[in-house]
């Protein structure tokens, strides 16, 4: 990755771009949003004014940045936060034309929104107080990824959409169902945004450049090749899902039960357009792949006419709009994949693309809003009963009907809107794709069947509020119930944002210089092709008809026609509404029946599992290189005499395992076997190791003993048959004997010259080189110096997990005085007393012993660092010293000697090698970096260095451990 | 020397895989520590033999005359040994508390005792899950 970071990454060009303004447009809905937390309960009106605050500051620091760089082009929009540079991680933002503009539609359409749920919610405090917080994060989230140009940051602020808008779906928590369709649609954009996060590393990996700017830059040479479209595939699937396209559309119309200020902005205006966005984002990186126009014009071409069919046979206002607004995101992303259409030179097809979608926000968050509105003043949203809506004089319910129809004639595409228009410069699109391509006269029929589906849905619209016989249902099912509140001051909130977006919508349509003045600037930069013009005045197309007017004509008449017609009037179900709960029903029931084959609940079947595995794989490696199957040449077996008697102890001890069945004596085999590997550490030349392993056996043969006296004795039944038991444990065996052969002898055989970490720890060890900056580990014995020093950071979480399992036994076998209260029925009695094992012989032993273990102990600490000893060896002398004292004396005495719970030990020695670890840091130096001082001790000089400190702390951890484990099971037996 | 240390190793750990396949629990125990054993005896084969091609012998890793034997390899044993001595004190607990709440430390009847899973209507729960927790 960082061998080719520097092809696409900014780093010639000169940045002038302020990230703090991008910062704080993204971070000001979520802190606002939050910020109303803190306000107190019934201050509704504060809470919405400061909830606003947030998407209007977005607003005024995206305008402020507009105003200061102007509308910057691909790579100088670019503006990082460096955050791990040799990751080549930061906050990188790429504002131009296209992150503008959406950032700005999100945050307008955001103020809006947050007015509107005040009128929306009523006076309910606690429902607003939850809603604004969300609402805020979901808008942050969005504008993060429209303004993000690091690709992993996209992704990032992309899932967070989702995460938001789960929440933003399934607000009425009471409401079973609204919970599922949230959790429907969280798990469809969530896999889509997997699929995302897996395009996105392909495409990152693949050309070195984790930038949206840099593969712009970049585009013409990232090729073709199978990872580019691949990477491409899968990012359009997250596209894709986010973006209702088929086949995922279904989680779309299921999310309506939302309330409605969320179906209008995330449903309509933004979310669902993050993958369109991202479209547009990738148009001039893969456009000219062979593979983006064919699969992104067919996707979108069907959503656009099977969104539209649909959403005409809905009788419900906000399922109706979510389909065409399917049918609508399915034109878009068709007319980002004609985009891919080129004649010659470059990206071409594709004009006014911004407009399109600001267009379809200005009448589709409208429909919406007016849709809640509706059903606020109404208390309905079927079309059944709204019938008749105008005559039946219902307070306040006259304004929205008169915004629902003008919203409707725009989502129509009447003359006069600028949906008009936009709907002209599509066909025009695909006119022009289609001069080349032939087969695209399919999408443009297409194209008219879904513009006469919209233009039936305005008809059925207006024929339904104004009552007359070609509308839906009549009005013997009309209720007035519900019909509601928000008629306070805030009454007229519920109207007028829709008012004022539909406006712009009109004006735009009747006077385009103003609309080209505002996103004229932003569209040009959108593509290599300027566009000169701007938005032709809405009459021009009547002076100069081709095609295009052809084709709306034909789409308004057809259209009229067919809301007029009795075709199509039923209300249909979607087929694809049975695809999540399907696939949720097939993966539960086949999981489970594959959880059960695997996971059959005996551990034999784990481990036969598992060490087939194992054998299988070394077969397979001895398949490809053969030669490892050959005895190794040079082999010494009997160098060492002491060696190989131990090593046959080893062996019949082990044997001697299986085959002993009393139970006590199977622990000393046990136990002798261990003794015996100390032998061979000893002939290995590992002090250190013989010491500890001395000290485990001695350990755990009183733990194993201990134990055996609370366990239930085995009961005499026929054992397992033995042989195929025994023909896998040798096969296993003989694996790893062979292996451990191999490993052996290739280490005698290794060269001088090669070089190997243990010498570079053997040099180390005691004064350091250029390579380590100087430090060395000041000690001469260089496993200590390993422990402490070199891998100190290691130690310390082995000291952790040391004090976890000990915690883990105190918890799981808590302490004495609980059990008298009403705790688990003994299995076995008591044996022995607190007073100890009565015996002279044992307690004259441990009075002359045990001082003397001590004094052991303390050296092994004070010179662990530079010869045989240290914290583990000390700690655990120590623990074994004040075990056998308290087996000669008892409980009691061994409280007096040891006062406090072993817990403390741990809880300091922790502390101290944590603080010892951590100290340097505090100097600016790195973790763990020892210092050293050299101190009189009568003569002897004792060399002190800080990592002994971090000794101290391992040596209380392990005495805490050992002595409080050994003493929790003592107790069980009363001991 | 690395031929004895193989052969020990071979044994300890045919031993204890036939231990830990028996179906009582006490035997898997003894058959995971002497597994511990066989473990480290084959990482320690991998510093080579202590004895030198000429007869003598290397000597321990302290710095001072003559040729050590590598370090890094009784570092991590050490560690290990360590380690296991906590693996082995959790589940000798384990093990009590096993048979104090079953009065059984024969796998087959375990098995039967907690079936893995509930029936497949259910979504997963975290109390779904075999457990034997100290409360039952």
């Amino acid at each position: 990755m960082t061998g080719r970071s520097g092809r696409g990454s900014n780093n010639g060009a000169v940045v002038p771009v302020d990230p703090a303004l991008v910062l704080a447009a993204i971070g000001a809905p979520v802190v606002a949003g939050t910020a109303t937390l803190l306000l107190p309960r019934g201050r509704t009106s504060l809470r919405v004014l400061l909830a606003t605050c947030g998407p209007l500051a977005s607003l005024l620091f995206v305008g402020a940045h507009l105003r200061r760089y102007g509308v910057a082009s691909n790579e100088e929009g670019t503006t990082a936060i460096a955050w791990v540079p040799s990751l080549n991680l930061d906050l990188g933002f790429l504002v131009d034309g296209l992150a503008t503009f959406f950032a700005l539609l999100i945050a307008g359409v955001g103020v809006l929104i947050v007015l509107y749920s005040r009128a929306y919610f009523g006076s309910d405090g606690p429902s607003l107080a939850r809603f604004f917080p969300t609402l805020g994060l979901f808008t942050t989230a969005m504008l993060g990824v429209v303004l993000a140009d690091h690709m992993l940051l996209t992704v990032l602020f992309w899932e967070l959409t989702s995460i938001s808008s789960f929440f933003l779906i399934g607000w009425d928590r009471d409401d079973e169902e609204a919970v599922k369709r949230a959790t429907q649609a969280f798990v469809t954009t969530g896999l889509g945004g997997l699929s995302l996060l897996g395009g996105v590393l392909l495409l990152g990996d693949a050309t070195g450049s984790w930038r949206w700017s840099g593969l712009v830059t970049g585009a013409s040479d990232i090729g073709s090749g199978g990872t580019i479209v691949a990477a491409f595939i899968l990012i359009f699937i997250g596209a894709a899902s986010k973006s209702a396209q088929w086949p995922f559309h279904y989680w779309l119309p299921g999310a309506m039960l939302a309330p409605t200020p969320v179906s209008a902005y995330l449903h309509s205006a933004t979310m669902v357009k993050a993958g369109v966005f991202l479209l547009g984002r990738l148009l001039p990186v893969f456009g000219l792949l062979s593979l983006w126009l064919p699969m992104v014009v067919a996707f979108g071409a069907v959503t656009m006419l099977l969104g539209a069919v649909l959403a005409l046979q809905q009788h419900e206002l906000k399922r109706m709009f979510a389909y065409a607004t399917v049918s609508q995101l399915g034109l878009f992303v068709c007319m980002y994949g004609l985009g891919g259409a080129t004649d010659g030179h470059g990206v071409s097809a594709i004009d006014w693309d911004l407009s399109q979608i600001a267009s379809h926000a200005l009448y589709k968050a409208p429909l919406f809003l007016v849709a809640g509105a509706l059903a606020h003043r109404v208390g309905a949203r079927r079309m059944s009963e709204l019938f008749g809506l105008w005559r039946r004089r219902v307070p306040g319910a006259r304004l929205p009907a008169v915004i629902l129809l003008a919203a409707g004639y725009a989502l129509a595409g009447g003359p006069g809107t600028v949906s008009f228009v936009a709907k002209e410069l599509f066909f025009g699109s695909v006119r022009h794709a289609a001069g080349t391509r032939p087969l695209l006269v399919v999408v443009a029929v297409m194209a008219v069947m879904a513009a006469m589906c919209n233009v039936a849905i305005a008809v059925r619209l207006a024929a339904t509020v104004f009552g007359w016989r070609t509308g839906v249902g009549d009005a013997a099912g009309a209720s007035t119930h519900g019909a509601g509140h928000g008629n306070d001051r805030w009454g007229a909130v519920l109207w007028l944002p829709a008012a004022g977006l539909v406006l712009l919508q009109y004006v735009g349509g009747l006077v385009p210089t103003v609309w080209n003045s505002v996103f004229g600037r932003l569209e040009v930069n959108v593509n290599d092709e300027a566009f000169a013009g701007g938005l032709p005045w809405f009459w021009e197309p009547f002076l100069h008809p081709g095609v295009p007017l052809a084709m709306s004509m034909a789409a308004i008449v057809l259209g009229i026609a067919l809301g007029c017609s009795a075709l199509m009037r039923g209300q249909v179900d979607d087929v694809h509404d049975r695809i999540y709960p399907e696939s949720y029903r097939l993966i539960l029931r086949y999981g489970h029946r594959a959880f059960h084959r695997v996971q059959t609940g005996h551990l034999r079947h784990y481990l036969v599992l598992m060490f087939a595995m194992l054998l299988l794989s070394i077969s397979w490696a001895a398949w490809i290189d053969p030669t490892m199957l050959r005895l190794p040449d040079g082999l010494a077996p009997f160098e060492s005499l002491s060696g190989l008697m131990l090593g046959a102890v080893v062996c019949a001890a082990a044997i001697a395992l299986p085959l002993v069945s009393e139970r006590v004596v199977r622990v000393l085999v046990l136990g002798a076997s261990g003794f015996a590997v100390v032998g061979l550490y000893l002939v290995y030349q590992a002090p250190d190791l013989a010491l500890t392993q001395l000290m485990f056996e001695i350990i755990s043969v009183i733990l194993f003993l201990l134990v055996l006296r609370l366990l239930p004795r085995p009961d005499r039944r026929p054992r397992i048959s033995p042989a195929p038991r025994l023909v896998l444990a040798v096969l296993v065996g003989l694996v790893v004997g062979w292996m451990t052969l191999l490993a052996g002898h290739a280490a005698e055989q290794r060269g001088e010259e090669v070089a190997t970490l243990g010498e570079f720890f053997e040099e180390h060890s005691l004064h350091g080189s250029e390579l380590t900056d100087g430090h060395g580990g000041g000690g001469r014995n260089i496993v200590n110096v390993i422990l402490v020093d070199f891998r100190g950071f290691d130690t310390l979480g082995e000291i952790t997990v040391l004090a976890t399992a000990a915690l883990g036994v105190w918890s799981m076998l808590p302490g004495r005085r609980r059990h008298r209260d009403g705790g688990f029925p003994r299995m076995v009695p008591g044996v022995g007393s607190p007073a100890g094992i009565d015996s002279l012989i044992l307690r004259t032993a441990v009075q002359l012993v045990f001082p003397l273990t001590m004094l052991f102990a303390v050296y092994a600490a004070l010179k662990g660092h530079d010869g045989p000893g240290g914290g583990f060896i000390a700690g655990l002398v120590t623990a074994v010293g004040l075990c056998t004292y308290r087996m000669a004396f008892g409980q009691r005495a061994f409280h007096r000697l040891l006062p406090i719970h072993p817990r403390w030990l741990v809880f300091v020695g922790l502390s101290v090698a944590a603080g010892v670890a951590a100290l340097p840091l505090l100097l600016g130096q790195p973790l763990l970096r020892s210092g050293s001082a050299t101190l009189s001790l009568g003569g002897e000089g004792l060399h002190l260095v800080s990592a002994m400190a971090f000794d101290l702390g391992v040596l209380l951890v392990v005495v805490g451990v050992a002595v409080g484990m050994i003493g929790r099971l003592g107790e069980e037996l009363n001991w | 020397m690395t031929t004895v240390l193989a052969i020990c190793v071979t044994v300890i750990v045919t031993v204890s895989v036939y231990l830990m396949l028996s179906r009582e629990l006490k035997s898997i125990a003894m058959g995971v520590f002497l597994l511990g054993h066989g473990a480290n005896l084959s990482i320690i084969a991998m510093s080579g033999s202590p004895v030198l091609p000429g007869g003598g012998l290397r000597q321990p890793p302290i710095l001072g005359d003559g040729i050590l034997v590598d370090a890094l390899p009784q570092a991590l044993i050490l560690t290990a040994i360590v380690i296991n001595f906590a693996v082995m004190g959790f589940f000798l607990t384990l093990l009590v508390l096993t048979a104090r709440n079953t009065g059984t430390l024969n796998l087959d009847e375990l098995a039967l005792e907690d079936p893995p899973v509930a029936s497949p209507e259910l979504e997963p729960t975290v109390d779904g899950g075999p457990g034997g927790g100290v409360g039952r």
